[in-house]
C-alpha cells in the first residue's frame, strides 16, 4: 500500500520541511524547559521570582509545552505516514505558521500582558484577572490558542483525506476488521496508518469541542454578561485538552514502529492484538478525560467512577503491544545500540513507567489526597519528558544521524536520562510527601525535593541542548539525504 | 428535469410565503431558526442545481476555488443570526421579504454552486468550522441574561440554545461516523476510494 506520496505536487522539499518543524521544536523545547527550571528555581529558593511572574511563567511553560509537544510528534507522524498516503507539504507548512503565529500571541500574552490563569485557562478565571492582567492579554492567549487549533486541524483533515482516499475509511485505517478477526493482520494497515488514523480522530473531535469553548470565553471576555455553567466548560476544556496532549504520545510513538525496526532489521510485525489495541485505545482517549474532575463533586458519580476504570484501561492497551513489540523486535537481534534506538527504546520505557502513577491518581480515593500536589507533574514528566520527548529525540537523532560519530550524543544521551530521572523523582517523592504543586512559594521543609529537582532539570537540560545542537550540526546534510531506511 | 426542480423549489417558496404558515414557523424561535431559514437556504441549492449548467464562464472562474462564493454564504447567515435581524424579519413584512429573497438567492445559490469549486480539505474546514460555531452560539443563547430578541420569549430562547447545540453534536457524530465507515453519498460515488469518501465528498461531491 505504500505510494510515492506527494511526488510533482509540490515543490516543497517534505523532508526540508519536516526537518524545520523539528527545528522549531528544539528551540521552543529548550525554552520552555529553561521556564520549567525556573519555575523549580524559584521554589528552591535559589533565584528570586515574584509570584505574580511565576504565574505568567507556569502559564507560558504549560502552554508552550503542549503546543510543540503536538508539532514536534505531528511531525514524527507526518513524515512516516506520507510513506503510505498523500498528504500536502503545503498544509504541513500551513500548520507550522499558524502555530507560530499562535505561539507569540501567547507569549505576548504572558510576558507582556502578564497573563497568568494557566494554560488550562478555565472558565471563568481569563475574565477574573483581579487587575494582573487586562482583558485583551487574555484575549491574545485565547486567540492563539484557537491559531494553533486551526492549524493542527487542518494538518489532521489534510491526512485524514489522504488516508481516505487510499482506505476508504477510517475505520479501515484504524485495522477494526483485523482487530476483530474479519481478516488478517497480517493484512491490516501499516501501523503508522494506524496511529495516525486515531491520532486524527481524537484530536479533530477535541479540536471542534475546544473552539466552542475558546469562543464562548472570548465572548464572555468582552460580555461579561454572557455567562456559561463553569463546570460544563471545564469539561470541554479538558475534552480538548487531555485528548491533544495524550495524542502527542500516540503520533510520537510511530517513531518506535519504524526506528526500532531499522536498527534491529527486523519487521514491527502486526496482528488483531495491535489493531484491537488501538481501536481500544481510541475509544478509550476520547472517553478518559473525566479523571480530570475527580475533585469536582458536583459532576455525576458515574462519570468518575467511568473516569477512574477508563484511566486504569486507558494508555494499557496500545502501550503493552508497544513494549511487547519493542521487546520482541530488540532481543536477540543484534542491534548495536546508537543513540536514536536508545532514545526511543527509552521513550517506551518512560511512557510504560510514567503510566504507573498516574494510573494511581486516576483512582478516586488517592486523587482525592494526591491531586493538588506535585505527584501529577511527577506522573506527566515522566511519560512526556522521559517518553514522547524521548521518542521525538530518538527521531531528531535518527534523521541527522551519520553513523559515525555518536560520543556527543551519548553525552547528552546520558545527561538527558540522568537528569530526566531525577527531576521526576523529586516530584514523585515531593508529591508523595503532600508538597502541592503550583505554589510559587513554598516552606522550609519542601527545598530539598525542590533543589535536587533543580539540579535533575539542568541535567536534563544540558543533555537536550547537546541532543539538540547535534541535530542542527546535522540538518544541513539530512535536508538532502535520504532516510537510513532507503 | 430542471424545469420541474425550479418549478418545485418556487412552489415551495410560495408555500412558506403563505402567511399562515409563515407565521407558524416565525412565531417560535427553533422553528424559526432550524426549520424556515434552513428550508429558504435549501431552495437557493437547490435553484443552483438548475442554474449549474448556466452559469458564465467568468463567474465560475471569478469563484476561485469556491472562496468568494462561501464567504457570501457565511455573511448571509452570520447576518441573519444575528437577533436583531430575526426581530426585524418578525415586525417588518418588507424584512421578512429581503429574508425570503436573499436567503434562497445570495446564500443558497452560492452555496450550491461554490461548494463543488471548493477543495475536500476546505470543505472539511468549513464543515469542521460551523460545527463548534453552532454549539458556541447554542451556549451563549444558554448563557444569556436577557432575551436577545425582543419578539422571542426566555424559554423559546433556551429551546432555541438546546436546539444548536443537538443539531451540532448530530451534525459532528454524522460527519465521524460517516468518515469512518467511508460512507460517500449517492451524488459523489464517482471512485468513493479515489476520492476520499465522504470527507471529500461532503455533501456536495466531486
Amino acid at each position: 500500500m505504500t505510494i510515492a506520496a506527494t511526488a510533482g505536487r509540490t515543490a516543497i522539499n517534505p523532508r526540508a520541511a519536516v526537518l524545520a518543524y523539528l527545528a522549531v521544536s528544539g528551540i521552543v523545547l529548550l525554552l520552555m524547559m529553561l521556564l520549567g527550571l525556573t519555575m523549580r528555581l524559584a521554589q528552591a529558593q535559589w533565584i528570586d521570582v515574584s509570584p505574580d511572574f511565576f504565574y505568567v511563567v507556569m502559564t507560558m511553560h504549560g502552554a508552550g509545552m503542549v503546543g510543540i509537544a503536538g508539532l514536534c510528534s505531528a511531525a514524527v507522524m507526518w513524515h512516516f505516514v506520507r510513506r503510505h498516503v498523500p498528504v500536502s507539504t503545503a498544509v504541513f507548512l500551513t500548520n507550522l505558521v499558524f502555530f507560530l503565529i499562535g505561539a507569540v500571541l501567547i507569549l505576548g500574552a504572558g510576558f507582556i500582558g502578564g497573563f497568568g490563569a494557566a494554560w488550562t485557562f478555565l472558565f471563568p478565571l481569563p475574565a477574573h484577572s483581579g487587575g494582573l492582567w487586562s482583558v485583551n492579554a487574555a484575549a491574545a492567549y485565547l486567540v492563539g490558542l484557537i491559531f494553533i487549533g486551526v492549524g493542527f486541524l487542518l494538518l489532521h483533515l489534510d491526512i485524514a483525506r489522504g488516508i481516505l482516499s487510499v482506505y476508504g475509511g477510517l475505520g479501515a485505517a484504524l485495522g477494526v476488521k483485523q482487530a476483530f478477526g474479519l481478516a488478517h493482520g497480517e493484512e491490516g494497515p501499516p501501523p503508522a496508518v494506524t496511529a495516525s488514523t486515531m491520532a486524527l480522530i481524537a484530536n479533530i473531535l477535541g479540536i471542534l469541542v475546544g473552539a466552542a469553548v475558546l469562543i464562548i470565553s472570548l465572548v464572555n471576555l468582552y460580555v461579561p454578561s454572557f455567562t456559561f455553567n463553569a463546570l460544563a466548560a471545564k469539561n470541554l476544556i479538558y475534552y480538548f485538552g487531555h485528548t491533544f496532549i495524550n495524542v502527542t504520545i500516540y503520533m510520537a510513538v510511530i517513531a518506535v514502529y519504524e526506528i526500532l525496526p531499522i536498527y534491529a532489521h527486523r519487521a514491527w510485525k502486526t496482528n488483531w492484538a495491535f489493531y484491537l489495541a488501538w481501536v481500544l485505545s481510541t475509544v478509550f482517549v476520547l472517553t478518559v478525560y473525566t479523571h480530570h474532575l475527580l475533585m469536582d463533586f458536583a459532576m455525576p458519580t458515574w462519570t468518575l467512577v467511568a473516569g477512574q476504570v477508563i484511566s486504569w484501561l486507558s494508555g494499557l492497551p496500545v502501550l503493552l503491544v508497544t513494549a511487547f513489540g519493542t521487546l520482541t523486535v530488540v532481543y536477540r537481534s543484534g542491534l548495536r545500540w546508537n543513540p536514536a534506538a536508545a532514545l526511543v527504546f527509552l521513550g517506551v520505557a518512560g511512557w510504560a513507567i510514567g503510566v504507573i502513577p498516574a494510573i494511581a491518581d486516576g483512582t478516586i480515593a488517592v486523587n482525592s489526597v494526591m491531586h493538588n500536589t506535585q505527584w501529577v507533574p511527577g506522573h506527566f514528566h515522566t511519560y512526556l519528558l522521559l517518553g514522547m520527548v524521548a521518542m521525538v529525540l530518538g527521531f531528531m537523532t535518527y534523521l541527522t544521524n551519520p553513523q559515525s560519530r555518536y560520543g556527543v550524543a551519548w553525552l547528552g544521551y546520558w545527561l538527558y536520562l540522568l537528569g530526566g530521572v531525577v527531576f521526576v523523582l523529586a516530584f514523585l517523592s515531593a508529591g508523595s510527601a503532600s508538597v502541592p504543586r503550583r505554589y510559587a512559594v513554598h516552606v522550609a521543609q519542601w527545598l530539598p525535593y525542590d533543589r535536587i529537582g533543580s539540579i535533575g532539570a539542568a541535567c536534563a537540560i544540558a543533555g537536550v541542548l547537546i541532543l539538540i545542537v547535534r541535530f542542527f550540526v546535522g540538518m544541513r546534510t539530512a535536508a538532502s539525504a535520504q532516510d537510513p531506511s532507503g | 428535469m430542471n424545469a420541474r426542480l425550479l418549478a418545485a423549489a418556487t412552489g415551495s417558496w410560495l408555500v412558506l410565503w403563505l402567511p399562515p404558515i409563515r407565521h407558524t414557523l416565525e412565531s417560535d424561535m427553533v422553528l424559526h431558526m432550524a426549520v424556515q431559514v434552513p428550508l429558504l437556504i435549501m431552495l437557493g441549492v437547490l435553484v443552483a442545481v438548475v442554474a449549474r449548467d448556466r452559469e458564465p464562464r467568468w463567474l465560475a472562474d471569478a469563484d476561485w476555488l469556491g472562496i468568494p462564493g462561501i464567504v457570501a454564504v457565511v455573511l448571509g447567515t452570520s447576518f441573519w443570526m444575528l437577533p436583531r435581524a430575526l426581530d426585524q424579519a418578525v415586525s417588518d413584512p418588507w424584512a421578512d421579504l429581503i429574508k425570503f429573497l436573499s436567503l434562497p438567492l445570495l446564500v443558497g445559490v452560492p452555496l450550491g454552486l461554490s461548494w463543488r469549486r471548493m477543495p475536500p480539505l476546505g470543505r472539511a474546514f468549513i464543515w469542521a468550522n460551523f460545527i463548534p460555531k453552532l454549539g458556541a452560539i447554542g451556549g451563549l443563547y444558554l448563557g444569556a441574561p436577557t432575551r436577545l430578541c425582543a419578539y422571542y420569549r426566555l424559554d423559546q430562547q433556551e429551546l432555541a440554545g438546546w436546539t444548536l447545540i443537538a443539531i451540532a453534536v448530530a451534525l459532528g457524530m454524522t460527519w465521524f461516523f460517516a468518515a469512518f465507515v467511508g460512507w460517500t453519498p449517492s451524488c459523489a460515488k464517482q471512485s468513493p476510494r479515489r476520492s476520499g469518501g465522504f470527507l471529500i465528498a461532503a455533501v456536495g461531491g466531486n
